[in-house]
Formats: C-alpha cells, sequence, structure tokens
C-alpha cells in the first residue's frame, strides 16, 4: 500500500492558472476523493499523480520517493478514464490482459488472472467482445479490471462514473468502494459528483480555482465547512447576508433584517458584515430545541419525489431553499415559519466578489 | 512562474522517449536535407544573376505590342480569337495566375453552392462534371482542351458545333488566354471541393439559427454561410493560384512560352547539352517562391494540418439541402450547367482520344484499340510504365515513414516547434514543382556530382527522393487526421499500464490508425504517378523516349507523345498519350472513390490538390 503525497504543485496552461499551489497527503489503502466543480484542476491534478501533466513547480512522492520526473509507465499508478478508453481493435480479454503483457507475465498465469478479475467484477462471459459490443457499465466494469488486474500501488480514477445513468451510477460507487477494500489499494477518485465523493471515499478534498478549500471526512467537509465554498458548494444551499449581533464562542447570532439566526461561527465577531449559508436540511417546519424561527412567503414548490424542493422569500432579504416531506407540502403564496437547526447554519466574513462567483457557478 | 532548468529538463525527458526521438528525427532530417536544403541552393545561384536585367521588357512589359483579340475566318465561319498580350516572363505568370484564380474562384464556388446548398432534379449530375477534371491526365487534357476550344487551321470542335447547328460564329483561345482559359477549365474544381468540403463541416444549427431568425436568400448567404466557408474559399484560390504558377502543360500546348514555369523548365532542355543559364532559373525560381509565399503568409493557417483535420472530420449535423426554386432551377441549367460541361469536356475528350484512330480536325476519326497496344510496342512508353511503378513503389516506404513520424509527431508532442513542423510537413504543396525541380538539380547535381545522386548521372534517385518530399504531405495529413482523432486517452491508458511508447505506437496507435495511413499512402501513390513539373524536368536527364532505356516516368513520356509529330506505330502520338492518361485517370478514380466510400468518413476533403 502507497502513501502519496503532492507538494505545492502549481500548474498554468498559458494564462490560465490550472492549479495555483496544491498540497495533500493520501495514506496508504485509503480512497481519497477529490471534489469540485468543472473547472477546478482536479483533473489537472490528477494527471500530474499519474504523470501525464508536469508541474511547473511542487512535486509528487510515492511512499517517500520523488516521483515528479518520472514517466507515466515507470510510476506504477494505473489511471481509470471518464471515457474508459478501452482499445476499440482488442477484444474484452486482450484489453484486460494488455497490462500483464508488458510486465511478461506467462500467458497461463494471464489466463488464470483476467478470469478471476472478471468474476471479481461480475463480467464473466464477455471475453470474446469487442468494447463497442458492450453496455456503458460492461465497459466501465471492464475498463476497472483492466487496472485492477496489474495490481496498481495507486488506482486513480478520473470520474469513472460520469458517463453512466444515475441508477447504473448508485450501483457502482458501491461496487468501487467494497472492491477498493476488499483490494486494499490506495486511490484517488476524481469527481464532481458530491453525492458520489462523500458516499465513496474515506476523506475528501474539496477544490475550488486551482487550490483546496478544504481536506477531511465526508461528514467533517459536510458539517463543518471550513472556507465559504465548502459551505456553499457542498449540500444545498441559500445564502443570506446580515450582520453579527453577539459572539459566544462557538455560535454568533447574526440579524437579517427584522430576523435573529442563530449560526455556527465560521471566523466572524461582533459587527462584522456575515453570509448566512443555511442547508437545506436545517430548515423544517416543526419548532425544536434551540431551532431559530423565520418567517417568509413560500415563491417556489416543486415536486422531486422523495421531498419537495420550497422556496420562501424572507422579507426581501433573500430566498431560503429548503426540503420538505411531501406532506407537508407549502402553496405558493403562503406564508410560511421555518425552524433553522444552528448546527446546519454557518456565519461567515461576507465576501462580495466570492459570493456572486459562487452564485454564478452554482 | 519561471520553470527551473531541471523542470524543463525533466519535461524533456519525459517527453522525448527514445522512440520519439527516432519519429522526430526523421522529418527534421528529410526536409531539412531533401526540401529546405534545395530551395537554399537555389538562393545561392540567384547571387550569379544580374538583377539588373529583371526589370527590362523580357521579364516585365507594360508596352505590349499586337492585338489581345481579332476575329478570323475558318470555312466560312467567322471566329472571334481570343489571344492575350505578352507582358514579359514575370508579369505574364502574375496576371495569368492572378486571372485563373479569380474565373476559378468564382465558378468553384458557385458550382459548390448550387450542388452543397439546394436539391434540384440532375444535382448530382453537376456533381459529377465538377468532379471530372480532378482526374489528372496530364498534358493530355490540355491538348484536347486545344482541340475543343483552341485556335488552328481548323476550327475547333465547339465552334464546328456552333456551325452545325447553324451559327456562323465561333471563339477560340489562344496563347495567353489560352493558358488562362485552359487552366480554369482544369483547376476550378479545386476551390470546388474545399468549397464543398468546408460546406461539409459546416454546423447546420448556424444556418438553421439565421433562418429562425428571417434571413434568408442573398442575405443568408453573404452574412453567415460565405463568412464561414471563406477558409474554403481562400485554400482552394490559394491552391488554384500555385497550380497556375507552376503549370507548364497550359503554356507548351498554348505555345505560350514566356512564363516564369516554361522559362525554368526550358533550362533543363537546355542543360544536358551544356547550354542551360541556371542563374536565369534561380532568379526565376526565387520570383516563383515570392509570389507563392507573400500570399501563403495571409491564409496560412488554412493550408495547416489542423485546418485540414478540422475539415476531414465534419459538422456535428450537416447542411439539409434547400429545395431550390424555378427560377434558380432555370439559371443553374442556363448558366451553371454549360459551364460545368465544357470543363468537363476535356475528360472525356481524353478517353475518347485513348480510342481514336486520330484527332486532328474538330473531331476524332475512328475506333482502336491500338493505342492501348502502342503502350507495350512502343519501348519507349512500355519503359515510361515500368519506370513511374519502379519509382512510385521506392517512394512509398519513404513517404509511409516520413507521413507517419511527421503526424505522430505534430499530433502528439507537445513542445514549442510543432507549428513550425506542421507548416514545414504543408509547405511541399505550396512550393512551385518547377522551384522544387530547380533546387533539386542544382544541389544533387553540385554536392553530389557523379554520383548516383546526381540527376545528371542517373535521375531515378533524384526523382524518387523528390516524389518523396513533395507528395508526402498527402499522407502526413490523413495519418494526422486519424491520429487526433483517437483519444490520446487510449495511449495514456496503455502508458499507465507500465508501456513505453515505442510499444503504445505498436499495439495500439498503429492498428487504430491504419485505415488513414493506407489512405494516405494510395493518395500519395496517384500524385506520385501523375506528378509532372520533377518528372518532365529532372526526369528528362535520363534519355529521351526513343531510347527503350531511358529513365523518364510516364508524365515525361506523355509530354514528348504529345510533343512528337507525324505518326508513330501506325497511330496518332497524341492518342497513345491519352490512352496513358486515361489508366492514370482510373487509378486517380479507383483510389479516390475507395477512399471517400470506405477508408475515412469524408473522403471528399482530401482532393485538394
Amino acid at each position: 500500500m502507497v502513501e502519496i503525497r503532492v507538494e505545492g504543485v502549481k500548474k498554468r496552461f498559458g494564462k490560465t492558472v490550472a492549479l495555483a499551489g496544491v498540497s495533500l497527503h493520501v495514506k496508504p489503502g485509503e480512497l481519497f476523493a477529490i471534489l469540485g466543480p468543472s473547472g477546478c484542476g482536479k483533473t489537472t491534478l490528477l494527471r500530474i499523480i499519474a504523470g501525464f501533466e508536469y508541474p511547473d513547480e511542487g512535486r509528487v512522492y510515492f511512499d517517500g520517493r520523488d516521483v515528479t520526473d518520472m514517466r507515466p509507465d515507470e510510476r506504477g499508478a494505473v489511471m481509470v478514464f471518464q471515457n474508459w478508453a478501452l482499445w476499440p481493435h482488442m477484444t474484452v480479454y486482450d484489453n484486460i490482459a494488455y497490462g500483464l503483457r508488458i510486465r511478461k507475465v506467462p500467458e497461463d498465469e494471464i489466463r488464470k488472472r483476467v478470469k478471476r478479475v472478471l468474476q471479481l467484477l461480475g463480467i464473466e462471459g464477455l471475453e470474446h467482445r469487442y468494447p463497442h459490443q458492450l453496455s456503458g457499465g460492461q465497459q466501465q466494469r471492464v475498463a476497472l479490471a483492466r487496472a485492477l488486474v496489474v495490481e496498481p500501488k495507486v488506482l486513480l480514477l478520473d470520474e469513472p462514473l460520469s458517463n453512466l445513468d444515475a441508477k447504473l451510477r448508485l450501483r457502482l460507487r458501491g461496487e468501487i468502494r467494497k472492491l477498493q477494500r476488499r483490494l486494499g489499494i490506495t486511490a484517488i477518485y476524481v469527481t464532481h459528483d458530491q453525492e458520489e465523493a462523500l458516499a465513496v471515499a474515506d476523506r475528501v478534498a474539496v477544490m475550488h480555482a486551482g487550490r483546496i478549500e478544504q481536506i477531511g471526512t465526508p461528514e467533517e467537509v459536510y458539517k463543518y465547512p471550513r472556507t465559504l465554498f465548502t459551505a456553499v458548494f457542498l449540500g444545498k444551499t441559500s445564502v443570506l447576508r446580515g450582520k453579527v449581533l453577539r459572539s459566544d464562542g462557538d455560535y454568533v447570532l447574526v440579524s437579517v433584517g427584522s430576523h435573529r439566526i442563530k449560526a455556527m461561527n465560521c471566523g466572524v465577531k461582533e459587527g462584522d458584515v456575515a453570509a448566512v449559508i443555511i442547508k437545506a436540511e436545517a430548515a423544517s417546519l416543526e419548532p425544536h430545541d434551540g431551532a431559530t424561527p423565520i418567517e417568509g412567503d413560500v415563491t417556489v414548490s416543486m415536486y422531486i419525489g422523495s421531498y419537495v424542493e420550497t422556496r420562501i422569500a424572507v422579507n426581501g432579504q433573500g430566498e431560503i431553499i429548503v426540503n420538505l416531506p411531501p406532506a407537508m407540502r407549502l402553496q405558493p403564496g403562503r406564508r410560511a415559519t421555518l425552524y433553522l437547526d444552528p448546527n446546519l447554519v454557518y456565519a461567515f466574513p461576507y465576501e462580495a466578489e466570492e459570493i456572486r462567483e459562487l452564485a454564478e457557478e452554482a | 512562474m519561471r520553470a527551473t532548468l531541471r523542470g524543463v529538463l525533466a519535461r524533456l525527458r519525459i517527453q522525448l522517449e527514445p522512440s520519439i526521438l527516432v519519429l522526430l528525427a526523421i522529418p527534421l532530417f528529410y526536409y531539412t536535407l531533401f526540401f529546405l536544403a534545395p530551395l537554399g541552393s537555389i538562393l545561392i545561384y540567384g547571387f550569379g544573376f544580374d538583377w539588373n536585367l529583371i526589370l527590362t521588357p523580357h521579364y516585365f512589359n507594360l508596352a505590349p505590342i499586337g492585338a489581345p483579340y481579332f476575329v478570323s475566318t475558318i470555312h466560312g465561319v467567322h471566329i472571334l480569337v481570343l489571344r492575350g498580350v505578352d507582358l514579359g516572363v514575370v508579369l505574364n505568370s502574375l496576371v495569368i495566375a492572378a486571372a485563373v484564380t479569380l474565373a476559378s474562384t468564382v465558378l468553384g464556388v458557385a458550382v459548390a453552392l448550387l450542388t452543397g446548398l439546394y436539391d434540384f432534379p440532375g444535382r448530382r449530375i453537376f456533381a459529377v462534371l465538377a468532379f471530372l477534371p480532378l482526374l489528372i491526365a496530364p498534358f493530355v487534357n490540355m491538348y484536347v482542351i486545344r482541340r475543343l476550344y483552341g485556335y488552328g487551321f481548323e476550327l475547333n470542335t465547339f465552334s464546328w458545333l456552333l456551325s452545325r447547328l447553324g451559327i456562323p460564329f465561333g471563339i477560340a483561345f489562344d496563347k495567353q488566354a489560352g493558358v488562362i482559359f485552359a487552366q480554369t477549365l482544369a483547376f476550378y474544381p479545386i476551390v470546388y471541393v474545399n468549397v464543398v468540403a468546408a460546406l461539409g463541416a459546416l454546423d447546420a444549427t448556424l444556418v438553421e439559427q439565421a433562418l429562425n431568425l428571417g434571413s434568408r436568400g442573398f442575405k443568408l448567404l453573404r452574412t453567415i454561410i460565405l463568412p464561414l466557408i471563406m477558409p474554403g474559399i481562400l485554400a482552394g484560390a490559394m491552391l488554384v493560384y500555385i497550380l497556375s504558377l507552376e503549370d507548364v502543360a497550359a503554356p507548351i500546348i498554348f505555345n505560350f512560352k514566356n512564363v516564369m514555369a516554361y522559362q525554368i523548365y526550358y533550362f533543363f532542355q537546355s542543360v544536358a547539352a551544356g547550354v542551360g543559364k541556371p542563374y536565369e532559373a534561380a532568379a526565376l525560381s526565387i520570383i516563383l517562391l515570392l509570389a507563392v509565399v507573400a500570399p501563403l503568409v495571409v491564409v496560412r493557417k488554412y493550408l495547416s494540418l489542423r485546418y485540414y483535420a478540422r475539415l476531414a472530420r465534419g459538422a456535428p449535423r450537416p447542411l439539409q439541402r434547400i429545395r431550390l426554386g424555378r427560377r434558380g432551377l432555370l439559371a443553374a441549367y442556363l448558366l451553371v450547367l454549360p459551364i460545368a460541361v465544357a470543363a468537363a469536356a476535356p475528360q472525356i475528350g481524353v478517353v475518347v482520344l485513348a480510342f481514336a484512330h486520330r484527332w486532328t480536325g474538330p473531331l476524332p476519326n475512328g475506333v482502336t484499340l491500338n493505342n492501348y497496344v502502342q503502350l507495350f510496342a512502343m519501348p519507349g512508353a512500355f519503359r515510361g510504365i515500368i519506370n513511374s511503378v519502379e519509382y512510385t513503389l521506392a517512394s512509398l516506404p519513404l513517404i509511409l515513414i516520413i507521413g507517419f513520424a511527421t503526424a505522430y509527431v505534430i499530433a502528439r508532442l507537445h513542445l514549442p516547434g510543432m507549428t513550425a513542423l506542421d507548416a514545414l510537413a504543408t509547405l511541399p504543396l505550396a512550393i512551385p514543382g518547377l522551384v522544387v525541380a530547380f533546387g533539386y538539380f542544382v544541389f544533387l547535381h553540385n554536392l553530389f556530382r557523379a554520383t548516383l545522386l546526381d540527376p545528371l548521372v542517373y535521375p531515378g534517385v533524384a526523382l524518387v527522393i523528390a516524389y518523396a518530399a513533395r507528395k508526402s504531405p498527402f499522407t502526413v495529413r490523413s495519418v494526422y487526421t486519424g491520429v487526433i482523432s483517437t483519444p490520446p486517452e487510449l495511449e495514456e491508458a496503455a502508458k499507465c499500464l507500465g508501456s513505453k511508447r515505442s510499444r503504445v505506437i505498436r499495439t495500439i496507435v498503429i492498428p487504430l490508425v491504419w485505415k488513414s495511413m493506407l489512405a494516405g499512402l494510395l493518395l500519395s501513390a496517384i500524385y506520385v504517378l501523375s506528378e509532372v513539373s520533377v518528372s518532365i524536368t529532372i526526369g528528362a536527364l535520363g534519355g529521351d523516349i526513343t531510347s527503350p532505356n531511358h529513365a523518364g516516368p510516364i508524365t515525361f513520356v506523355i509530354l514528348r507523345l504529345i510533343q512528337a509529330g507525324g505518326v508513330v506505330g501506325g497511330t496518332q502520338p497524341q492518342a497513345v498519350a491519352a490512352a496513358m492518361a486515361t489508366i492514370l485517370m482510373a487509378l486517380e478514380a479507383i483510389v479516390l472513390a475507395t477512399i471517400s466510400k470506405g477508408l475515412l468518413r469524408r473522403g471528399q476533403a482530401l482532393v485538394s490538390f
């Protein structure tokens, strides 16, 4: 099991800064997700770790050994590509056997190992098919089999499920998680899908504009965001502007128009203008201990299936998005009182520029 | 963020694996030694020329004597003879090239828009007619154009047909006007195919959006379609301009020898006798180079591999053809069809001549297969065929290696200087053939005198080297398109599994692009077989066709047969030349059909030269 360290990596493409100084540490055997919106530099980072791009600055280490100057074929890090990159002129068997043949494994042994990995991934019987004769899910499994069969030191997954439909994605992400655990391979998983990242990873790095915003367990980054971006990006969130009235350690009281909202203190002090980030699940229609009541008018109510996405305008201060159970559906035009759980409401120093950018990205 | 020296070195080490270094070295070596160095030698010779002479009337004549046209009466028919004026060697070439480019562009764009945008009964006839002149029948097509539309003691076919219809007037083209007319007929399809390819690469939604906003007819054409296909028009026009400047066939057939290309060709006629004027040929070559390079800089990006690859891939959704209205149909049939027929007639005429006893008057006489028999019976003719097959077979491995190496390196190596290599690899398409021929002659004759590389000792080696340089761009372009339409992840997947680049190329790249390699190679092969400039100059140094052991290729033999008088082997030598040309045309037709049907998705864009 390999430990991966990335130190101070910077990369530009022409005038565009892809990576503005990235450092991270992936523990041996860990499944580490890199999560961020498109264009944040996550694929570039993965390609630098794989050796397909060379950083302008910074180094990459595998088990303490500097691999920055090594070619991809010398690193032992195998990548599964977003488009799976199955060779169309080779059968499934030849695709999977390719890496073993390079390692000069005897054909007998190759047969055994290919068979084993086919079983492992549940795709026995497809050996003689060509990639174009496979479904998307089968292709994805073949790509994974091709990577796993060589028992790589490091497995790099670049949005491996993004070309599949929603249901299949759900199933395969569970399988990838199980396989990685079972084989104990250090893996880095790049995705823009936060649910996927939170579901599969031991730890997640949230990336934005070429930088890492936060690294932590899925729960840490979701529940205890350390930057405004992480707070807004993860989950369904609303942003209101207010002024900090009082601070008592972990919590602050922010005035938003005529409302007083209790929120977790994320670096503000009394008198500051604050951005109040509210996760959609923070709001309920039932009063409960410690909850902050807030009143508003229902503007939109969209039935999504398992919940109703409801938008509530708060006295000219903006809108709050909340997920309500279908049984509690509110009709637009109605006045409603919401109760906000302060542990899912965050007060960050208000940065107009960044909030505008975030709103555009959202 | 300045890259450190260590970073630069590491990056080079990562990119420049030994196999890549070898691939990179191939085009650099070949194009430097066998393309740039010969061109450079011309510059050195240019110093020997007294450049004060260039402004004399022999080269630039702004006060020409003689009438540009006159009326002549042949067999009671009044013929308007268009002749043009002699403006001196340099100015003649430029005026002819400008006129041919303009006329070809107007005609080519008109036919392409008609067949590309509209659907109407007989559309495919237009497309086929416009395509026919692309089947090159070197010299013979010009000979037939002269029979059809030229001036001589007899009525030309066109005027004869008019007289048969009771019209006592006719028209004939001679000298400069003949060259302009003949080149326009022969070259306008190059604009046509480029515009058709550009239309094919046009995203339909762009046009549909304009239609949706209310744009119609000429406004749509002027504001949306023409600007979008302008790159195709410019590329086609530029190629016509270059072909016109380098063409010697029309000047020979229409007896208008005061053009640069002919004068350089004439150098080779006299060099064997030791009376050639190399300094003048060098000076004219330099002027020709400048005449090509100056406009080339403007349209360069349209002649690069990147532009070509974009065309070859086509649009996400191609245009739907619009039904042509009644007035449009009338215009198509009354205006465009006659011109397209007139332009395709020489190609049909070549086939007719190949099966005719003789064709000296308005119409050919008799039907015979004797012309084909003569190809094998006449030792000089048969030797030409054998020579061409040998030279082509010898040049193809070179073309394959250069083509693959150049295309792969340009497509996949991300280092500074790749744009320059792209330009270098496309340049052979743009440099006039006679300039190349002259360059090879002075370079090889001086540097390798009295060796097998010296064209005066044996022209075969020089021909093979020159063919590989001139015709490799077709393979380079085809392979390039193949490589860049293959996702790089396919190669990266192999690399991260531990494969070295050489193995990636062998096991992944070549199996995926072999069709493009084959398509390019076939194209290169037919253009080697029908190559003119180097073949009739350097190829002429290995003896005349009266000798059964001459070293000239097919096109050289065709030229000599066209120039021959009297009767050879009981038949007209021009008819034997036509028979030979039909074989070339058939080969060209087979290759182009194969490529556009099976080997590549959008083959039309391939036929751009």
